[in-house]
């Protein structure tokens, strides 16, 4: 009796603990991104709130937890409210099986990628149920963009994640980084075509420029989100930014080596490698202009998938040769 | 045929791709530039020779030709001067209307002594309507609404 006590309290904390971490990350990945695209166009950015700013998304997420909540009188009230959950909730879950350092993981499950792949595709569903029940054309269009171009993204995502996973032998998150103790994955030439495929589907993954056609705001205002407000709107805001983390962070399990690292702890390792990816992420966020749609599925489809085939019947030769 | 259509992709493709690295690395370059951000009320840009700001007035040097006050297309400029019994003129109010103004600069062009300038002070926003009226021989007041929005 007294152990599931106990255990019930730790799981408590735990999921205190990542609901923190993914707040404050959440947080830090705004004033970043401001900052970043702030100075890639001559501009400082949020200057005023804190040090160069840095409590600025402080202040803008007590703002938004204190707006009215804004109803729109067409919608449909469940699939509505519902939407917002579905995109966070998967983003929570997502960090059960993130290894930030050797025993810094909150369950090393032994399918651990196929788990955080499942999972995290949930997520489309809420972008989906938020564009459905918004009863507004530019939602649905924002969502139907969405989930077709999620789909589609998934593939060469998962068909480059499987190389990995074939060359370290497992699924779980711990055992690909233990692989990687003495060179990372990416300096493999076709471990590298894979890292490279998994980014740019990544990138479509989390809706970002220049995949973002599901918010092309000269297209569709703001797609799936344009009739949400207020806390609503943040945590699409928060699931989007956490589904940048967590796309990086499984880029760094999986092609950087995750935690190793020499002199710093594990856990710094691993943030430094996350936040450098995420910070090359931005980079080509205001660097590249946007995607048309035809454009996006040909290239996932007669591109980046058969590519990522080759690339998969390639490694099986080479590791069965 | 086929082959000169896959040359003509591959090539496309590179080209295609080393555009992008080409984009990238023009905005790391702009990323490590300064930036052209002014920190407006902390930090401002010098106003230009002949910036048209708020009228300012060097009472000693006026002759009181009233020659500003015809030219004024507003009439906001209204002055009144006694005579001493030395015949000599001197300055009783000098009266300006910044709610009338529309800073065309007329005044400051047409004085022969150059006694009405055009300053390079834009902060000119007050609470008050009545403050927009004042004397411009009142320097304390001047200050008072020239240096309130500066601090």
């Amino acid at each position: 009796m007294m152990v599931s006590v106990l255990d019930f309290i730790l799981a408590v904390l735990t999921g205190l603990a990542i609901l923190g971490f993914i707040a404050g990350s959440a947080m830090f990945l705004i004033w970043w991104e401001r900052k970043v695209s702030a100075h890639i166009q001559s501009r400082l950015g949020p200057m005023r709130v804190g040090w160069h700013g840095v409590l600025q998304s402080v202040a803008d997420t007590i703002k938004l937890l204190l707006k009215e909540n804004i109803v729109p009188a067409g919608v449909d009230k469940l699939v509505w409210w519902l939407a917002p959950f579905f995109v966070v909730v998967p983003c929570v879950m997502v960090f059960v099986a993130i290894p930030f350092g050797k025993n810094l993981i909150v369950k090393d499950l032994n399918v651990g990628i196929l788990y955080i792949l499942a999972v995290s595709s949930v997520g489309v569903l809420g972008i989906f149920m938020a564009g459905w029940g918004s009863n507004n054309k530019y939602s649905l269009l924002g969502g139907m963009r969405s989930a077709a171009q999620i789909i589609s993204y998934e593939l060469p995502l998962i068909l480059s994640v499987i190389v990995v996973a074939m060359n370290a032998g497992s699924l779980s998150m711990q055992k690909i980084v233990a692989a990687q103790s003495g060179y990372w994955y990416v300096l493999h030439p076709n471990m590298l075509l894979a890292f490279v495929i998994y980014m740019i589907s990544a990138t479509a993954e989390v809706n970002r420029v220049p995949f973002d056609i599901p918010e092309a705001e000269s297209e569709l205002v703001a797609g799936f989100h344009t009739e949400y407000s207020g806390m609503k709107f943040a945590m699409f805001f928060i699931g989007e930014y956490t589904n940048v983390f967590v796309v990086s962070a499984i880029a760094t399990t999986l092609f950087l080596g995750g935690w190793h690292g020499p002199i710093l702890p594990p856990a710094v390792w691993f943030l430094i490698k996350t936040y450098g990816i995420i910070t090359v992420l931005m980079w080509v966020r205001w660097t590249f202009p946007r995607l048309r749609v035809d454009q996006l599925m040909g290239f996932a489809w007669k591109v980046l998938t058969p590519v990522s085939l080759l690339n998969l019947a390639v490694t099986g030769w080479l590791l069965l040769r | 045929m086929a082959v000169t259509k896959m040359i003509k992709r591959v090539k496309n493709f590179a080209v295609g791709a080393w555009s992008l690295v080409k984009g990238l690395s023009v905005t790391l370059k702009y990323c490590f530039k300064p930036a052209v951000t002014v920190q407006y009320p902390t930090q401002k840009l010098p106003m230009a020779e002949r910036f048209r700001g708020l009228v300012g007035l060097r009472p000693e040097k006026c002759i009181m030709c009233y020659q500003c006050v015809k030219i004024c297309p507003t009439g906001c400029l209204a002055i009144t001067h006694k005579v001493q019994e030395d015949k000599k003129k001197t300055l009783e109010t000098f009266r300006y209307n910044m709610e009338l103004c529309c800073f065309c600069g007329l005044c400051a062009q047409v004085c022969p002594t150059s006694a009405i300038i055009m300053t390079d002070i834009y902060e000119i926003t007050v609470y008050d309507r009545a403050k927009l009226n004042i004397d411009l021989l009142d320097a304390k007041k001047y200050d008072e609404w020239t240096g309130a929005t500066i601090k």
